[in-house]
């Protein structure tokens, strides 16, 4: 049966384009322009989800994603809402959460459990006995959850957009759009955004019969069409609000991140059910949603229809029910006082002062059953009766689409005439228009937009219109003694669910929210929480504006990761060498942002030990451009590092370099690097390579603070740097430079041309006794390098990497900052008192180290040789025991190549901290492994 | 994010930016006492209300002042140190 | 279906008490008054009067039980910490938490699931090394599992990362797990309120009185009592608290954030965390996947939420889960972490005397929740500090001997 109407004036769907899909597997036909909804009910479909708890057929309810009845998974894509999901050709669509399908769905057993299973009951039950308690987790588990994920699902590219404009308006119903067009006339840059797939909001749909609001639509239309200061946005939504006017619209293929000067909010109200038994019956549906199938779809609604009225807007209902040629049957309205006039005319049958107390039906809706009722809840039975019909349209009242507001900081107010939150005070910069603060007619509310856009553009502060009385019924809820009334449908929470959380003693509104969980679902208590407040003011016999509202937190509706991630961009930064590094077959390992060499070749234990051999015995050179690298100028400039390393720099030698070490406010290690000293008021400092950023930064801060005459340039990234080290490295470098090597013995920098290229030269000591760190402009850098590695052929020289580096440095007896420190060591553990220039007036943490001076150091970092080396080796960080208690961990171990033992560092108790003390340290494996404590370095002493 | 006004380079957002906590004055470490400075390495006004704070532009490498009212987290001036 | 639940079906009338009983006034005196009505300040009342048989005891709540962190949290209880005091402390807190739905004859939704705390980098590595080993020898379940144990938990992981962070191994902690938040407050207030203690929410203390460094009383929105002993649990509120008392912590207040997707089905059946790509998930028993990352960069008193949150812990999920890339999050929140320079918190006794502090649980001290209120109130029952909170104690600033959790603490929760 195809409930399709002719063609209806400004229709969505396009007759031209059939489109063919499955669902259920069973195949159907609709239109291009149809949602997967539209067309399954065209269709005449009826059932087309089912409930999350109860597994109850569910039909079409909102068919604006104010509900999930319709939730879909074809295979790869999970929790679809049929509502909004544009039909596509070939779609194999089926119902989520049910058990051998929509139609015969198993677990619709559950509905015979209800009365087992009032709100909260998973608090009370499943614990006792605590061993069957994961079998009843898994259960539990297995019966909650939507659709089933699939992990082949594709990654996708969502893009990514960032927009500026002088004001967004959000929503493009009459409000939205006499806005957006009042501000684009006074020449300000605006965004029009709508959800829909077309803009005009009620005046595409609700139309009481009558063609005019189709004529206003369309000359707005095509004036913010033509509008040169307008960009439209349809089928975007605005996902929420973030400080500073941050406003992401989500569309189908990306996310449009627009920062706005001024926003007005004109998103319209949600159409909020009434509460009755079987209220979730298919073909129980909101006016505006018959409305929405009518106008844009072309599908009738149903045949034989009730009305049930709670506002004045339910006759607009009734009327273009009526003009697609559905027999309304009944027009119930909850109201004793209605006036009735027109439909009167149409020769509809009224029930003023009534109620739906009940759906019927089983599958589907076949009556209804009405009576008198007070208006407060209290139908009178004696007059119950029932009408047979195939559907009923629900217009008793709305709640403001505030979500954004409330983001933005906007206090509401509860208009106790109109029956609805709208604003009192609105967050700077935010403005509202339309159904938001309570305002319905088309004409109010094209003004009421023109107010919000001028007001925004600072052309008036006029006071919003009064909200209108008359949009919602205070009391559109009926209770049943058999239940099933449900005020939350993606929780299946029925009105009893509310009392009994009141009960026991939820009865603030964010607590029964958390224990009945109404407003957690998927739809975020769009068609929930006015109900639910309304609920909860009865049962604690107070005000509304007493009982308030839940947070709205963001998401307004919910948006998928991949939008929110976008494109993943995962940037790197390479040396000048990096090219040749991965010619000669470096395996790369990432520092930070950086990618250095670990080591050249796949077998890591062999080219390591290879490359160690080189520096050892010939030379080998390591790329060091990473290092953190800053000249500090100016008359204090020694003055400057004086305060900030511990060591002395003001009465350094021009020509020398110093060790730098840097602490924090507590006296804890940071870093540690070089001070070159190559002129009067000219120093050259590194710094490691994952502090590099962090020193310069510091180091900037305090020179602001210290207000001294300095300045510091952070040469980072314009230096590029290499180390030369081994035996052969002075014969080497000579071949390539005139300075007087010999002369820097010691620690001596110079600068001068190595390779044509002009260069700092530094004798260093890290990683050999003899070894040079040459540093040039980041341009030429790669030059010396390839001379070096020409010239150093004949001598056997090696590229080496990170990991090697990592060895060698502690052959030499080197600690790394970070890997043999943590985030409290300080220098007397480490036993650095030789670098604390104790004499000066001030260094960064002088002050902690004094007052830790006089406690006693619990632990030291010492040199370590294995007794008997397992054959594996105890991991780095593994423990050192003391009589049963950890005293300390071993930082790092390593075969030494060169000595041929295994060495390393290590916490230990201060009173094994003399060399031949010997040290547990509890292996992985749980065994104890013994060790002596030796001095360092290690090259050179004796095993 | 949040836009915050660099002094040198306009508003820009605040991923751009580090945060260097609170502008504090160090006490005389050659007269104060240890528990004085202890209080001044690890003990903070960590109460809610206006602070003047270090904040850092990453990419130009600017130090700045903000005024900020931790509560609200709204700032009502930034300037360099030095040009309050 | 267990017999539980057939008095529902069976009586006509709903047949469950009020959880708490909550008197209409304050009482001019008690003799104990404790700040919040988080986990915290609960689980210490409902020690008190269980083990102290101390219960004249108001708890205050500024605003809705649980409505603090406590009802924020993505809910990680594990025990893999780094320090010997942090093991020792959190292990204990374990120990409760197991047996803690039959305890207060309330289903927590305990559920132990495993937690894995990826390593991307060698240095990761050898943080996972000296916690299990740390672990170990306090007789806690940890251990160092390489890639292999980790795809079989969860074979759905893309173990490179979408090549951009490949996973070397990860801290496997079995007893790792995770239990309904709101559930926790509710069953000791209600467990507490059966025993004799009196809670009043929409209750704020404004300030306290304290006379020659001893507390005499607390003044509050709703009028003065009079006690010689009061708690403060107030976890992002702290500051506020110590300000009225009129000293300093270490406390400085960043917001963490969290957010949720839309439910599916379970497939997610561990608790998984990584450092380098700063997030951490689990699957609710509702099937949604709880999400969080690493703590907001600065200091804000307010529960805002920010969209770089989301968007940068989206991009980390989806390296490791790229398959997620149309599943949907619902909603994201905020809660506000007090924050310490060592990762560890600060309890016990405070420079006012009868003044004791519950504070500093940052990103971490939901599990804490049975352990601290039973530690707490011990130590304000005997005027002396539990042995197990020594290493947490707030003079341990002053006395440089930090406890560093930070290795253990950062994102993992
Ligand atoms: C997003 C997020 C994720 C987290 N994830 C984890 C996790 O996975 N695992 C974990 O162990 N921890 C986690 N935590 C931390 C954990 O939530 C907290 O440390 C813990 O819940 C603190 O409990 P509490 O009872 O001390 O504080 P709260 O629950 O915050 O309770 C304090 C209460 O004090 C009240 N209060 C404040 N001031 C006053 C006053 N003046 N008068 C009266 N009442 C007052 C507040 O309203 C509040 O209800 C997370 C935190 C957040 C924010």
């Amino acid at each position: 049966m195809t409930l399709r109407l002719p063609p209806q004036p400004g229709e969505w769907i396009d007759r031209a384009t059939p489109v063919n899909f499955t669902f259920e597997g069973q195949a159907y036909t609709g239109y291009a322009g149809d949602s997967v909804t539209s067309a399954l009910w065209g269709a005449g479909e009826r059932v087309l989800g089912r409930s999350f708890k109860y597994h109850r057929p569910r039909g079409l309810m909102s068919l604006a994603n104010h509900d999930i009845n319709v939730m879909l998974e074809d295979g790869t894509a999970i929790n679809m809402r049929g509502d909004v999901l544009p039909l596509a050709r070939g779609m194999e669509l089926r119902a989520v959460n049910t058990l051998g399908g929509l139609k015969g769905d198993k677990y619709a057993v559950l509905e015979w459990m209800a009365p087992l299973l009032p709100a909260g009951f998973y608090y009370k039950a499943f614990h006792k006995p605590k061993a069957l308690f994961p079998f009843w987790e898994n259960v539990i588990r297995r019966m909650a959850g939507l659709g089933v994920m699939n992990p082949q699902a594709p990654r996708g590219e969502a893009i990514k957009q960032h927009r500026h404009c002088d004001v967004l308006v959000i929503g493009a119903g009459p409000a939205g759009l006499s806005a957006a067009l009042t501000a684009a006339k006074k020449g300000v840059r605006v965004i029009l955004a709508d959800e829909n797939a077309r803009i005009g909001g009620t005046l595409g749909y609700d139309h009481a019969g009558q063609p005019t609001a189709l004529e206003t639509l369309a000359r707005l239309q095509s004036e913010v069409a033509s509008h040169p200061n307008i960009e439209l946005l349809p089928a975007h939504y605005a996902a929420g609000w973030y400080t500073d006017h941050l406003v992401p619209l989500v569309g189908p293929s990306g996310m449009i991140k627009v920062r706005a000067g001024k926003v007005v909010v004109a998103m319209g109200a949600f159409e909020q059910p009434a509460v009755f038994r079987n209220n979730d019956l298919p073909g129980v549906m909101l006016g505006s949603a018959s409305q929405r199938l009518i106008h844009r779809y072309a599908v009738k609604p149903f045949q034989r229809a009730v009305v049930l009225a709670g506002n004045d807007q339910a006759q607009r209902v009734v009327m273009d029910l009526h003009q697609a040629g559905v027999e309304v049957v009944a027009y119930v309205d909850l109201r004793p006082d209605a006036d009735c006039t027109v439909i009167r005319q149409l020769g509809i049958p009224i029930y003023l002062g009534n109620c739906v107390q009940e759906a019927l039906g089983k599958h589907a809706v076949e009556g209804v059953r009405i009576s008198r009722w007070d208006g407060q809840g209290h139908p009178d039975p004696d007059t119950s009766m029932t009408i047979a019909c195939d559907g009923v349209a629900v217009s008793v009242g709305w709640a403001p689409a505030a979500a954004l507001l409330y983001q933005s900081g906007c206090k509401m107010r509860f208009d106790d005439a109109a029956q609805q939150f709208v604003p009192e005070r609105l967050a700077p910069g935010m403005f509202a228009a339309g159904r938001v603060n309570g305002i319905y007619g088309l004409e109010a509310a094209l003004e009421d937009g023109e107010r919000a856009a001028r007001e925004a553009l600072g052309l008036a502060t006029g006071v919003a219109r009064a909200a209108e009385t008359g949009s919602s019924h205070p009391w559109p809820i009926v209770p049943h003694t058999a239940n099933k009334n449900f005020l939350d449908f993606d929780e299946d929470l029925q009105l009893k669910d509310f009392e009994t959380a009141a009960q026991e003693s939820f009865d603030n509104i964010e607590l029964m929210k958390r224990f009945t969980t109404v407003g957690m679902g998927p739809s975020q208590g769009k068609h929930s929480n006015m109900n639910a407040i309304r609920v909860l003011a009865r049962l604690r016999g107070e005000p509304i504006p007493k009982v308030g509202s839940t947070t709205a937190r963001p998401f307004f509706h919910p948006v998928p990761l991949g939008h929110l991630a976008g494109r993943t961009f995962h940037p790197e930064r390479r040396t000048p060498m990096h090219d040749w590094h991965a010619a000669h077959g470096a395996t790369f390992a990432t520092v930070g942002v950086w990618q250095r060499p670990a080591y050249y070749g796949t077998d890591k234990a062999k080219a390591v030990e290879a490359e160690v051999k080189a520096v050892r015995h010939a030379v080998g050179m390591i790329d060091v451009s990473t290092l953190g690298k800053f000249e500090v100028h100016g008359p204090q400039a020694g003055e400057l590092l004086e305060r900030f390393y511990t060591g002395h720099f003001v009465n350094q030698r021009v020509g020398t370099t110093r060790y730098a070490l840097l602490l924090d406010e507590a006296g804890v290690m940071l870093d540690d690097g070089i001070v070159a000293r190559l002129s009067n008021d000219c120093y050259y400092v590194t710094a490691s390579t994952s502090n590099a950023a962090t020193v310069y930064r510091e180091m900037t801060r305090r020179l602001q603070t210290w207000g001294l005459e300095a300045t510091i340039v952070n040469l980072t990234g314009s230096y590029g740097g290499l180390n030369l080290a081994g035996p052969h490295s002075q014969s080497l470098l000579k071949l390539l430079t005139d300075l007087d090597l010999a002369a820097l013995a010691n620690g001596g920098v110079a600068e001068g041309m190595v390779a044509g290229v002009q260069a700092r030269v530094i004798n260093v000591r890290f990683v050999a006794e003899l070894a040079y760190e040459i540093h040039a402009p980041a341009q030429d850098i790669a030059r010396i390098w390839l001379a070096l590695e020409e010239a150093g052929r004949s001598v056997g020289l090696k590229p080496f990497g990170t990991d090697t580096q990592r060895l060698l440095r502690l052959e030499m007896g080197h600690f790394i900052i970070g890997q043999d420190t943590d985030g409290l060591t300080n220098p007397l553990e480490a036993g650095l008192q030789w670098v604390l220039a104790n004499d000066k007036p001030f260094y960064l943490g002088q002050r902690s180290l004094k007052l830790l001076a006089e406690k006693p150091v619990s632990k030291r970092l010492v040199g370590f040789m294995l007794e008997a080396p397992p054959a594996t080796l105890p991991d780095e960080c593994c423990l050192v025991l003391r009589a049963g208690k950890i005293v300390g961990r071993l930082t790092s171990i390593a075969q030494s190549p060169t000595l041929g033992q295994v060495i390393g560092l290590a916490y230990v108790a201060s009173e094994d901290a003399a060399p031949g003390s010997r040290i547990t340290i509890r292996h992985q494996n749980g065994r104890d492994v013994v060790a002596t404590v030796v001095p360092t370095p290690f090259i050179g002493v004796a095993p | 994010m949040k836009l915050l006004t660099c002094p040198i380079n306009g508003p820009r957002p605040l991923e751009e930016f580090a945060y260097g906590g609170e502008i504090r004055e160090m006490p005389d470490p050659q007269t104060c006492s240890d528990s004085a400075w202890a209080d001044y390495v690890f003990h903070r006004d960590g109460a809610p209300g206006p602070k003047r704070e270090w904040w850092y532009h990453v990419p130009s490498g600017t130090w700045l002042v903000a005024e900020r009212d931790t509560a609200s987290d709204v700032v009502s001036r930034t300037y360099l140190l030095g040009e309050a | 279906m267990p017999y539980q639940l057939l008095k529902f079906a069976l009586s006509k009338k709903h047949p469950e008490p009020a959880f708490f009983r909550q008197p209409a006034e304050l009482k001019p005196s008690y003799d104990a008054v404790i700040i919040g009505g988080g986990g915290h300040g609960l689980a210490a009342a409902y020690y008190l009067a269980k083990e102290h048989g101390l219960t004249n005891v108001a708890v205050l709540e500024r605003g809705y039980l649980g409505g603090g962190n406590t009802g924020r949290n993505t809910t990680i209880i594990r025990s893999n910490y780094l320090t010997p005091e942090g093991v020792a402390f959190y292990d204990a807190s374990v120990k409760l938490w197991e047996n803690l739905s039959q305890e207060l004859d309330l289903n927590l939704f305990y559920s132990t699931r495993g937690h894995f705390t990826l390593a991307h980098t060698e240095s990761a590595m050898r943080t996972m090394r000296w916690r299990a080993e740390v672990n170990k020898q306090m007789g806690v379940e940890s251990e160092v599992v390489g890639p292999d144990v980790i795809q079989a938990a969860v074979p759905e992981l893309d173990m490179s990362c979408s090549g951009h962070a490949p996973i070397l191994g990860a801290l496997y902690h079995k007893p790792g797990s995770v239990a309904r938040h709101d559930a926790v407050a509710w069953g000791f207030g209600r467990a507490a309120s059966e025993m004799g203690v009196e809670i009043f929410q929409n209750t704020e203390v404004t300030g306290l009185d304290i006379r020659n460094g001893r507390i005499a009383g607390v003044h509050t929105s709703r009028g003065t009592i009079k006690t010689g002993k009061v708690l403060s649990a107030v976890a992002g509120y702290t500051p506020r608290i110590t300000k009225m008392a009129g000293f300093d912590t270490p406390i400085v207040i960043h917001p963490l954030q969290a957010c949720v997707t839309e439910p599916m089905k379970p497939w997610l059946n561990t608790i998984l965390v990584s450092g380098s790509l700063h997030v951490y998930v689990s699957q609710s028993s509702r099937g949604e996947l709880v999400m969080g990352a690493s703590l907001d960069p600065y200091e804000v008193h307010a529960t805002r939420s920010t969209l770089d949150f989301v968007e940068g812990l989206s991009s980390h999920i989806l390296d490791m889960f790229p398959f997620l890339a149309g599943i949907k999050v619902v909603r994201q929140w905020a809660g506000m972490a007090d924050m310490t320079p060592d990762f560890a918190p600060v309890m016990g006794k405070t420079p006012v005397e009868g003044l004791y502090l519950d504070a500093g649980w940052g990103t971490w001290g939901f599990k804490a929740t049975p352990i601290s209120g039973k530690t707490m109130a011990h130590t304000l029952a005997t005027d002396k500090p539990h042995e197990l909170i020594h290493g947490f104690r707030l003079d341990r600033f002053r006395d440089f001997e930090l406890t560093g959790e930070k290795g253990a603490a950062s994102v993992g929760h």
